[in-house]
């Protein structure tokens, strides 16, 4: 607004001076025509002397900044050390602070990628089968019909499974059952062709197929022509109605492949399909509002709950975001604060180096302002230094914030939702940009507000006594986030070498795993995949260095088991129980080699045998939790018990830890993979039944020379056949994956933190020393010892680091009881760690110290005096 | 010394001499000084309007829209107090540098 005008006033103004001059060459008898243009020519050009007089306007800001920038560049250069520390702790700050950032971004504060996402609701029963809601499908329908609170509510079957696309080149496909009105409530259509409609989604209805932008584009070449035509899925044909967004992601971060219609029929859906239900929020309605409308609906659902399960299961009402983050959101809040900490570290270091050159600046900014430069021009100066010092921190920030997030990423566990999608993007950078602008205010507005006083001109040194206390307490400051970090880190630390040493019941070591799932396709009929398994033990059976192996459908310490509740197992001589469900009770279905294979003890009894296949056979092995639950007076050896079908208890095995190293062992119990169909096989559970195996070999050879070999033989029975290979101690090591990311996390931050708070510490004393140069000679020539110069520069730095620390431990005793979610077996307040930090951190600062007060006791007393 | 920055003072000098007399418009204060040095300076508008900008944005002087005696509007340049002081000093040192430049003419 403002430069528009002044551009209409520069024109005004040019020609008015025309038409003047136009005048008096008319008055001076030219012609109309010929007095204007004469006097257009002498004006000559009219746009250069625009051009002239903007010039003069802009050059005056533009020049003043240049100056400025000139003046602080040569000021940095003349002083190097302090731009570079300046810069580095800048850097620090806001480098790890936007890594950490780019994040937790992703798990904590951006969008979902749903229509008002915070809209979208997670509902169903919880139960201890499961550690997310879920609904019958008998539920469901009386859900949909009554509920009030919500605009839509939609459902998709919980088990998304593979599907295999038979075509000439077959590919394995993850598939999802979605109700019609599934991409509609979350507020999805699909980029191409159309999502299927209600009266598609039924029994019997036509088979039609929505597809992922992943297979489109690597199927079918993201060929528009792709709607409509038709392919086969699972040896039947389907036709491809659409192709959902590149950004698609089911409310359970799933990414399937293909969304084939639900089918739910309410007549007939009586064999309880397990539902995923998902809803939106009518708007302006609070989940509690909604909580509360959803309980007389609630109440019916129990009465179809069997009575044991009634008191274990409840409603369940979660915000979409709080569902897909679980307990990532505790650690994520962690690292944020971790960070931020170290931003204000970094910030106070830097504040305190500026106050420094503020102080030894005094006398120059004193001359300036008495030679005339006003108050602001000064501020300004100032602000111009901390701003470039911040953005080249930023910059400098950027690059380490790249290569944090790199290292994040590399080493972070599986399972930290959208890690795979932190990167530093456009929304990022603003922050980081932010984060060093706001930076570079906050420790620059200080220094820049200090007035220069005429008194400065005068030599003496009185005036600096207060800032050098701002300048301690700024130490102190750092010291104490520093205990702070420093504490949580150690707590994380000591908790997780206490996970690495819970004895998890087995040995681990020299043992070879392999998973895979059989393709539902060549595998459907119950022979085929006997006869895979039959042909499988003797291939492994027959390799030359197996000391034993075993199959099996799960395998400890962690990862889905098969599970029943207690109150669903009989055991011979017991009442039933009258009340709860006893618990849920782990099982899996193992071949004998399973226990030696695993290195896990047999307590009593003996192990399986292969007397115990033989169809008319019905043997079962206990761990010793469940023995002693179920014949608590007595030896289960012999006893009866009935889960699939009656069997006898032959033996009872130490206990494993089944739900990994940090979660209580749950009772469990074995039972015998038969070469025949028996009851336990007829149990097949959905998404997988027995085709989902897990191999295990205990080896004395070369894990990798045996691993090709595995391969080999895998490849001999289905060339088709995905295998994953691993080790057991792989396995076990991934349970420790995340107490490790977090424990690193934090110890880096920490360690940024302590060596940020040393170089203040170093600083701040080494300003002293220099300031007080004058005043050590006097002492040292008037009998000072260099022992006891340094006991005095010493005795400063601890008063502070003191302090420092004092305030550090309150604040430990209230941040640590944040992370005490994140810690196992270690108190939030263990005194094992904190007689470590704490020491620790005395010694760092004190040594931080130690290097000024050296120079201090090396001040020659003559030159010192001389000075003055 | 006969730089550029001291030839602007010069153009500087003569604006605020020809201000002295009463606020003017840049047509004018070309005019003024063309008829005063009868005919031997004459002031380009290429460097007579930027000049006018700087003494205004050195705030030597101020500047107004107005409406001349033929009713015509016009932007009317007048002398703040700072630039009479300027002018004090800028005519002082003038004359110094005058008397310099004609000494060291003549005695070469």
């Amino acid at each position: 607004m403002k430069h528009n005008r002044q551009e209409d006033d520069f024109r005004e103004e040019i020609a008015s001076h025309i038409e003047m001059r136009a005048e008096l060459n008319r008055e001076r008898g030219l012609p109309a025509d010929e007095a204007l243009r004469a006097a257009r020519r002498q004006f000559g050009n009219t746009s250069i002397v625009a051009e002239g007089m903007r010039q003069v306007h802009v050059s005056e800001f533009f020049e003043g900044l240049l100056q400025d920038l000139r003046y602080a560049l040569r000021g940095f250069a003349r002083q190097p050390m302090f731009a570079v520390t300046a810069v580095f702790a800048a850097a620090l700050g806001i480098g790890s602070t936007t890594a950490v950032f780019s994040v937790v971004d992703r798990i904590l504060f951006r969008s979902l990628p749903y229509r008002e996402d915070n809209r979208l609701v997670s509902l169903g029963m919880m139960a201890p089968l499961d550690t997310n809601e879920f609904l019958f499908a008998e539920s469901y329908f009386d859900w949909r019909k009554h509920q009030t609170p919500f605009e839509s509510v939609t459902s998709f079957a919980a088990a998304i499974g593979d599907c295999d696309l038979t075509e000439s080149n077959p590919l394995r496909l993850s598939c999802a059952d979605v109700e019609a009105n599934f991409l509609p409530t979350l507020g999805i259509s699909p980029i191409l062709g159309r999502n299927f409609t209600k009266e598609e989604d039924v029994r019997n209805g036509p088979r039609v197929v929505l597809i992922s932008y992943g297979l489109w584009q690597s199927r079918f070449g993201r060929d528009p022509n792709v709607i409509g035509r038709r392919v086969s899925i699972d040896g039947g044909p389907v036709t491809i109605l659409g192709v959902l967004p590149a950004n698609f992601e089911m409310p359970t971060l799933a990414h399937p492949d293909v969304l084939t219609p639900e089918r739910l029929d309410e007549a007939r859906e009586r064999n309880g399909r397990l539902l995923r239900v998902f809803a939106r929020l009518k708007p302006g309605v609070t989940l509690a509002q909604a909580q509360q409308a959803m309980q007389p609906i609630w109440q019916r659902t129990l009465l179809s709950v069997p009575a044991p399960f009634r008191k274990e299961v409840h409603l369940s009402l979660r915000s979409l975001r709080d569902r897909q983050i679980h307990d990532a959101r505790t650690a994520s809040w962690v690292l944020l604060g971790a960070v931020c900490s170290v931003l204000l570290i970094a910030c106070a270091n830097i504040a305190n180096l500026l106050l420094a050159r503020a102080t030894s600046r005094r006398k120059e900014m004193a001359v300036r302002a008495a030679l005339g430069a006003g108050r602001g021009r000064l501020i300004r100066q100032t602000l111009t230094e901390t701003v470039l010092l911040g953005v080249a921190g930023g910059a400098v920030g950027c690059g380490l914030a790249w290569l944090l997030l790199r290292t994040f990423i590399g080493i972070a566990p599986q399972g930290i939702p959208r890690l795979d999608q932190a990167a530093l993007d456009l929304r990022v950078l603003l922050f980081a940009l932010m984060a060093s602008v706001i930076a570079g205010a906050l420790f620059g507005i200080g220094p820049a507000l200090v007035k220069p006083e005429a008194e400065s001109l005068t030599g003496t040194r009185s005036a600096g006594a207060q800032r050098a206390l701002l300048r301690e307490c700024l130490v102190a400051a750092q010291i104490a986030v520093s205990l702070v970090l420093l504490a949580s880190a150690g707590l994380l630390l000591r908790s997780l070498w206490k996970i690495e040493s819970v004895p998890l019941g087995m040995e681990t070591e020299h043992v070879i795993t392999a998973d895979f799932v059989l393709g539902s396709q060549g595998y459907r009929q119950d022979t085929r995949q006997l006869q895979f398994y039959d042909d499988l033990e003797a291939r492994l059976a027959a390799i030359p260095g197996v000391t034993s192996f075993s199959i099996s459908d799960s395998l400890p310490p962690a990862g889905i088991t098969r599970a029943r509740p207690l109150v669903a197992i009989q055991v011979e001589g017991l009442p039933p129980l009258t009340e709860g469900t006893g618990g849920m009770i782990t099982w899996r279905y193992v071949t004998p080699g399973y226990f030696t294979t695993l290195g896990i003890p047999i307590v009593r009894g003996r192990g399986f045998n292969e007397e115990d296949r033989t169809p008319a056979a019905s043997a079962m092995i206990l761990s010793q939790t469940f023995a002693h639950r179920a014949f608590p007076n007595g030896d289960a050896i012999g006893k009866r018990i009935k889960a699939d079908g009656w069997a006898t208890v032959v033996g009872v095995v130490a206990d494993v830890k089944n739900n990994g190293p940090t979660m209580a062992a749950d009772p469990e119990y074995y039972v015998l993979r038969k070469r025949v169909v028996d009851e336990i096989f007829r149990n097949q559970m959905p998404p997988y039944g027995w085709r989902q195996a897990k191999v295990a070999i205990r080896t004395s050879v070369n894990a990798k020379v045996m691993t090709d070999w595995l391969k080999r033989e895998f490849a001999a029975l289905d060339p088709s056949l995905p295998v994953t290979f691993g080790s057991m101690q792989q396995r076990v090591g991934k349970l420790m994956d995340r107490p490790r990311f977090h424990a690193v996390l934090l110890s880096i931050f920490a360690g940024m933190g302590v060596l940020l708070a040393a170089i203040g510490l170093y600083g701040v004393m080494a300003f002293l020393v220099g300031q007080r140069t004058q005043e050590i000679g006097v002492r040292m020539a008037l009998g000072a010892t260099p022992g006891g110069i340094v006991k005095l520069v010493l005795r400063r730095a601890s008063v502070w680091t003191l302090t420092g620390a004092l305030v550090g431990l309150t604040g430990t005793i209230f941040a640590t009881r944040l992370i005490r979610t994140l810690l196992f077996d270690v108190p939030a307040l263990d005194p094992w760690t904190l007689a470590v930090v704490v020491p620790g951190l005395l010694v760092i600062a004190l040594a931080a110290a130690w290097i000024p007060s050296l120079r201090a006791a090396h001040v020659d007393p003559m030159n010192a005096l001389r000075h003055e | 010394m006969v730089d550029r920055s001291s030839l602007q003072g010069a153009l500087a000098l003569l604006i605020l001499k020809t201000l002295a007399r009463g606020p003017n418009h840049g047509f004018g204060i070309a005019l003024h000084i063309q008829n005063a040095s009868e005919g031997l300076l004459s002031v380009e508008e290429g460097s007579l309007y930027p000049a006018l900008h700087r003494l205004e944005r050195d705030k030597l002087v101020s500047a107004e829209w107005k409406v001349t005696a033929n009713g015509r509007r016009a932007r009317y340049y007048r002398l703040t107090a700072a630039g009479t002081k300027r002018l004090r000093e800028a005519e002082a040192s003038w004359d110094a540098t005058a008397q310099g430049v004609m000494r060291v003419l003549r005695f070469a």
